[in-house]
């Protein structure tokens, strides 16, 4: 059977698989954010005076990264009902996958660029009488996250990219809705080239983005 | 003013000051000289606490630091510090560098803060460079903004921990200058420092520290003009050639 490229099937799909990729953003925005939150919160924790706060950074850090986000999705949304009796909606558990996962990551981005910070902003900043929290407020945090900012876009990235395993837990987000098309009429082809083209453009804006706030921080005179 | 009594401070297994007794009065111009790594550095940074001593006794104002119920955030803007390195903050304009303390710490509104802040620049002769930021200064600028800052806390006492040795030659003076124009002014200042000619000039007691204990605490006149204590005599003489 000799193939043939019909460029037709991939105009016929798009409807659908853009409202796959609405899904896949929202999993991404949801997940980035409170990814976030949890990484500047356990990034900032294992930097922190106190032993217990910084091992239990370590401990959350630790098993996220040393464990497939497919691994950790399935236990979420299959094991976790075993033993609790309820499950969470696809989306909701999606989200948290994410954010989970992706918070470890960040949490050693964060940690990273507030390390990289000279020692003596902190000085400065507690030798005029302000306290540790306002001095990491006003003085490092502003300059640790412009640090942030390139690593955070490759984690963006590479987050986005993972909301694609989540089609294993049913969420109906873009790999899934190309999955579910190429069920019915077997163009496997284009609309597979569709997908990955669609995913192309959400990567390459986050990127774009990031490239622009990136310029738009940057230290005047450096 | 400032009270020193007994001061230790090790880090790990090497003790750097072996026991410090020094006293500054208000409105005295203290200069600590020695050699490198004698502790002098540490001696001003345990002042503010930004080292821990180890053990001894340090009044500030009649703060005592080492109480635990001291708030050692008060304490430091009473004696507020100029780094060697300048420290400034890169990502906020000169005026916001120091305004920064008076609105967070002292509650002071922007408005008058910025007002304070103008005032200070123009007294460290930076008038035009409010709106700009750090990385556009040179040294001896960015050390006289750093000078402007530690001023805006309207603080009892100022250190200086060797606020020159990062300029390049030329750029000495002008710091010094603003320096001089302070003491003068009636400014209680610590000074570490290894230009001699300001200690002589500048200094009401000139302090000599060596091992971790102070050898020397003399007026300049005698400290510099008959130095016989053997360590400072070999000191001035590598100093001065």
């Amino acid at each position: 059977m000799a193939f043939n490229f019909e460029p037709a099937v991939i105009v016929d799909s798009i409807p659908q698989l853009l409202k796959g990729a609405e899904l896949t953003i929202y999993l991404t925005v949801g997940g980035l954010f409170f990814g976030f939150i949890l990484g500047a919160i356990f990034g900032l924790m294992k930097l922190s005076p106190s032993w217990v706060l910084r091992k239990i950074a370590g401990f959350y850090i630790e098993t996220i990264r040393g464990t497939p986000m497919l691994v950790q999705a399935m236990f979420l949304y299959f094991g976790l009902p075993m033993a609790f009796g309820f499950r969470l909606p696809a989306m909701g558990a999606g989200v948290i996958v994410i954010a989970v996962n992706s918070g470890a990551y960040i949490a050693e981005i964060v940690r990273g660029a507030v390390q990289s910070i000279d020692s003596g902003q902190m000085e400065a900043g507690r030798s005029i009488g302000l306290n540790a929290i306002q001095t990491m407020r006003y003085i490092i945090w502003p300059q640790a996250f412009r640090r942030m900012l390139p690593p955070l876009g490759n984690q963006f990235i590479i987050s986005l990219k993972d909301t694609s395993l989540l089609m294993i837990i049913g969420v109906g987000e873009l790999l899934r809705t190309g999955d579910e098309i190429v069920a019915v009429n077997f163009r496997a082809f284009e609309v597979y080239l569709a997908v990955g083209l669609i995913y192309l453009t959400m990567t390459m804006s986050i990127a774009k983005v990031l490239q622009i706030l990136e310029k738009r921080m940057k230290i005047e005179g450096r | 003013m400032i009270k020193i009594q007994n001061l230790y401070k090790s880090f790990g297994k090497i003790e750097v000051l072996r026991g410090i007794n020094l006293q500054v009065s208000q409105g005295e111009v203290v200069v600590i000289i020695g050699p490198s790594g004698s502790g002098k550095s540490t001696v001003l940074r345990c002042i503010n606490k930004l080292e821990k001593p180890t053990s001894g006794t340090i009044l500030v104002d009649d703060f005592d630091i080492m109480d635990k119920h001291t708030d050692i955030n008060m304490v430091r803007t009473e004696a507020t510090m100029v780094f060697q390195h300048f420290n400034l903050f890169p990502h906020m304009t000169v005026l916001e560098n120091i305004t920064l303390g008076p609105i967070k710490v002292r509650g002071m509104t922007r408005a008058k803060a910025n007002e304070l802040g103008q005032a200070l620049l123009a007294k460290v002769g930076l008038s035009d460079k409010d709106a700009n930021f750090p990385d556009q200064l040179s040294g001896g600028q960015k050390q006289r903004v750093a000078i402007a800052r530690a001023l805006a806390l309207q603080p009892k006492a100022i250190l200086f921990d060797e606020p020159t040795s990062a300029l390049d030659p030329e750029l000495v003076g002008e710091v010094l200058e603003v320096m001089k124009q302070l003491a003068l002014e009636g400014m209680t200042m610590v000074v570490v420092t290894h230009e001699m000619g300001f200690a002589k000039e500048v200094a009401d007691r000139v302090v000599f520290i060596d091992e971790g204990v102070i050898q020397v605490d003399k007026p300049p006149k005698e400290f510099f003009t008959n130095p016989d204590h053997p360590r400072l005599k070999d000191f001035l003489v590598r100093v001065v050639s």
